[in-house]
């Protein structure tokens, strides 16, 4: 009887598939993805890669200029700063720490700030309120001041820069996730599977993650770019990483004094940031533009 | 015959807060007695924020009734005891659109009810849903398709089979035909007629729509901003409407089948 | 002189592949002062005609058209910029869920007055103002709102559907348009407002002599109110004649299954019996069958319906069957 309506085709797309169709259709954004996964690339295998270790001094070679340049050396690729390290390995194990840091820092405030955020919504009253907003005054604190703050009474280190930034990311997505949840509830999807007789955790799992995981995730590369930015800045101040590991920032502010001297020693971290930023930026906007193409369609 | 669904003095408000010591309550619904046999549909009319869709929360278990009580076979039906009910009443949405999860293949939505509900394998399961998937007019390659590659009426089809997969005794249609158009709808109609013969189900059909009402239901019960103005055999209410609402609805929509 | 005269109107979606005829030679005339309903399914193409006659289509449909002619004028051979300014100043169009096509952070009083004609404006610009207050009162009292101030100061959200409704209707008619094209406009209210509506549009037709095209996917509701029907089927024209014809006697299948299940002929089957259908469903786009696209549903289908039917023509009622019923009345 339903014998004209049948899809004609071998593969069944499911949401996923689809929004990755959509997310293909932009040669930019897969520039951009095709970036984004390259960092990821390094960042996991940065020790193999490398050529030096970025920390080892080569005395006999300071300030050497990036290999296109007349003075430069080949053997090493982007020059070498004040100290003599390679800057190619240097920036590659940067990657690790800068990128692959604000990675795991939105990881672990993705998690936790869904945890809240769920509970907020399926609470009702003083109690949903309550965690909707307690986390809300960090929301009033510009992020990098809170950060400093907080590094300031923990100490310098990688790890309180971690947990500064996991703090200042948490509220938004305490946010996102309760208002996407709630609105999910009001879906007859998941009343139908309530009178069926799932319990909460059910419900949540089955109707209600797959459908918002898009939304946290387009949230979350937003909250990555400003991760990057943050972990750079402290970075940069002094905050962050200790002297002698290759944080993008750390490189950055090493180099300043030498800037008339040696330019790529300035530039070369501060296009490894931009590019960073720019290619989480793109994956973002895919994602959001494939979002509404799905929806859309 | 026996009542399958009797209902008592059924009713429910709602307390708004007003200030401190001033809190109103709104009726939604006035206490309100009917019964159902099986092979049997009650037709619920009125017009929007009449009670209806309160009545079949209240019946399916969404809501908790303020006054009143619900029995299924002489047995008391407990409000938040989900597992007792859903395999006895069963619902169908109108929005066939927000009604079945996107990211679930029609295999995992309607694996859902039958595994909270009953103790099969899986592969029990997996005949289970194709038989049902079939009885609705799908067919069993249906099962690993998602729910955005079917139409409209397909995914009510869909909703049916959710409904009665679980093989209930009385499933409340909420505005479910209204948004088909009247091709698919005749037959929807038909279908459920043939499994109302088959599964001796009872119907609940709400409705604003005389003309299906008139053709499918037995009993009809008039609702206008939560009281009860009429009930009765629908051939006769529909003939000699008592209330006058009654006879501006009908009126209303008889207006334009007979002046042509 | 025919008001609306369009014949084979074909509109084209261009997608990646091959292009797939979304409305496939659908035919419409309009005369002065006619209620002509437009039936159909859900896709049927009547609204995508309707676009398309209003010209808010964008560039992935291509329209043709043998004669498209409005008042006489052929709009194929104008420019797209001539065509549009000839339409927008004759024809308007209201929407389904009025309440979602009013402009929710403004009043009604000023989105009424932003839709007052300018040129129906006389005197000096300090005066203006004034006048297009008048201008959006008058509109609401042509609409049978009476007390306008209340309504002017509200928004959207605060008025009833069917209210909104007539606020949009009030918006059509600022430009004193000869054809309203409503695409169903009371497909989400209650039968008591469905009345109302189509009450105001039967008076206005009468009063202005303002020809409607009423849009609906339900026959049996329209019956009363229009005085012609083109009924449509996935993108295909299937009949045409006056409201009479086609409710008492259809010629071609379908219109007939759609007379079959409307509650009007369903009163002298015996109750709770099976309802006379068509069975299968509506083709979707990707897969439309060939020739005439009823042809995997039709009880009377047979090899010649491969070919998609002419339209035959029987004293002002048109048929595009290679079977039709008339031999049985």
């Amino acid at each position: 009887m339903a014998r004209d309506n049948i899809y004609q085709e071998e593969e069944f797309p499911s949401p996923l598939m689809q929004l990755w169709f959509h997310f293909r259709q932009s040669p930019v954004v897969k520039i951009g993805f095709g970036c984004f996964l390259f960092l990821c690339f390094l960042a996991i295998f940065s020790s193999l890669i490398s050529p030096y270790s970025p920390v080892e001094n080569h005395l006999d070679s300071l300030l050497l200029p990036p290999a296109w340049d007349d003075e430069g050396n080949v053997s090493y690729l982007l020059g070498t700063d004040n100290l003599g390290r390679d800057m190619l390995s240097r920036l590659i194990h940067g990657t690790t720490l800068t990128f692959g840091l604000s990675f795991i820092v939105v990881l672990i405030s993705l998690v936790i700030g869904v945890v809240i955020g769920s509970l907020s919504a399926l609470t009702k009253g003083v109690k949903s309120s309550f965690l909707n907003h307690f986390l809300d005054v960090i929301l009033s604190i510009p992020s990098l001041l809170l950060a400093i703050v907080i590094v300031a009474i923990l100490g310098p280190g990688l790890s309180n820069t971690l947990w500064a930034i996991v703090m200042v990311l948490i509220p938004q997505f305490i946010h996102i996730t309760r208002n996407a949840v709630e609105e999910e509830f009001n879906k007859d999807y998941v009343l139908a599977s309530r009178l069926d007789g799932a319990n909460s955790l059910r419900i949540l799992h089955y109707s209600i993650f797959p459908n918002i995981i898009e939304k946290l995730i387009s949230q979350a590369t937003l909250a990555q770019s400003a991760a990057i930015l943050d972990i750079a800045t402290l970075g940069f101040l002094g905050l962050g990483a200790p002297i002698p590991m290759p944080e993008w920032g750390a490189m950055l502010a090493n180099g300043i004094d030498l800037f008339y001297i040696a330019p790529w020693t300035v530039y070369l971290p501060g296009l490894a940031i931009l590019f960073s930023v720019v290619a989480t930026n793109l994956v973002g906007e895919g994602m959001r533009h494939a979002l509404k193409a799905r929806k859309e369609s | 015959m026996t009542s399958l669904l009797q209902v008592s003095n059924l009713s429910k408000s709602y307390k708004l807060d007003g200030f401190w010591f001033n809190r109103k309550s709104i009726t939604a619904l006035e206490p309100l007695s009917f019964d159902i046999q099986a092979y049997k549909t009650l037709a619920i009319v009125g017009e929007t924020a009449s009670g209806k869709s309160t009545l079949a929360k209240l019946l399916v278990g969404a809501e908790k009734p303020t006054t009143g009580s619900i029995k299924l076979n002489g047995q008391t039906l407990q409000h938040g005891n989900f597992k007792q009910r859903c395999q006895h009443i069963r619902m169908i949405f109108q929005d066939s659109g927000t009604t079945l999860n996107p990211s679930l293949t029609i295999q995992q939505l309607l694996d859902e009810p039958l595994r909270l509900n009953t103790d099969l394998n899986e592969t029990e399961r997996n005949k289970l849903i194709r038989e049902t998937l079939q009885k609705v007019g799908l067919l069993g390659e249906h099962m690993s398709f998602y729910p955005h590659m079917f139409s409209g009426g397909q995914k009510q089809r869909i909703s049916l089979a959710r409904a009665i997969i679980l093989k209930p005794q009385v499933i409340i249609l909420d505005e479910a035909l209204a948004a088909l158009d009247p091709s698919l709808r005749s037959q929807m109609i038909n279908l459920l007629l043939d499994l109302q013969q088959q599964m001796g189900l009872a119907y609940i059909l709400i409705s604003h729509n005389l003309g299906i009402v008139r053709h499918f239901s037995d009993k009809m019960m008039v609702l206008c901003k939560g009281r009860v103005l009429e009930v009765g055999d629908t051939q006769k209410l529909l003939k000699q409407p008592q209330h006058k609402y009654t006879k501006k609805l009908i009126m209303n929509q008889h207006f334009q089948i007979n002046n042509n | 002189m025919n008001l609306l005269d369009i014949r084979n109107l074909s509109i084209k979606l261009l997608t990646a592949s091959t292009p797939i005829l979304a409305v496939d030679r659908v035919s419409l005339t309009m005369k002065e002062g006619e209620v002509r309903g437009l039936v159909g399914e859900s896709g049927s193409g009547k609204s995508l005609l309707a676009q398309a006659i209003v010209g808010v289509l964008d560039d992935k449909w291509q329209v043709d058209a043998d004669r498209f002619h409005w008042r006489g004028i052929d709009l194929m051979r104008l420019s797209v910029d001539e065509r549009k300014k000839i339409i927008s100043k004759d024809v308007a169009m209201i929407f389904q869920e009025p309440m979602a096509c009013l402009d929710p952070t403004t009043t009604i009083g000023e989105q009424l007055e932003e839709a007052v004609d300018i040129a129906q404006l006389t005197g000096f610009f300090w005066q203006k103002k004034q006048q297009r207050k008048l201008a959006a009162a008058n509109l609401l009292h042509k609409v049978g709102i009476k007390n306008h101030e209340i309504c002017t100061k509200s928004y959207p959200h605060q008025l009833t559907e069917a209210l909104c409704q007539r606020v949009m209707i009030a918006m059509a008619l600022a430009k004193r348009p000869l054809l309203l094209i409503a695409d169903e406009p009371t497909a989400a209210m209650e039968s008591t407002n469905q009345n109302q509506i189509f009450r105001l549009l039967a008076s206005l037709n009468q009063l202005k002599n303002m020809s409607i095209l009423l849009i609906s996917h339900d026959l049996e509701n329209i019956t009363h109110w229009t005085n012609t029907i083109t009924v449509m089927y996935s993108g295909q024209f299937v009949e045409a004649g006056t409201t009479q014809h086609i409710f008492n006697r259809p010629y071609h299948p379908y219109t007939r299954a759609l007379v079959d299940s409307s509650p009007k002929a369903n009163m002298q089957i015996p109750l709770k019996s099976r309802l006379m259908t068509l069975p299968g469903s509506i083709p979707i786009l990707q897969h439309l069958p060939i020739g005439c696209r009823l042809g995997p549903r039709c009880p009377k289908a047979q090899k010649a319906c491969v070919e998609a039917p002419k339209v035959k023509n029987y004293h002002g009622h048109q048929v595009s069957c290679h079977y039709s019923l008339k031999g049985s009345y």
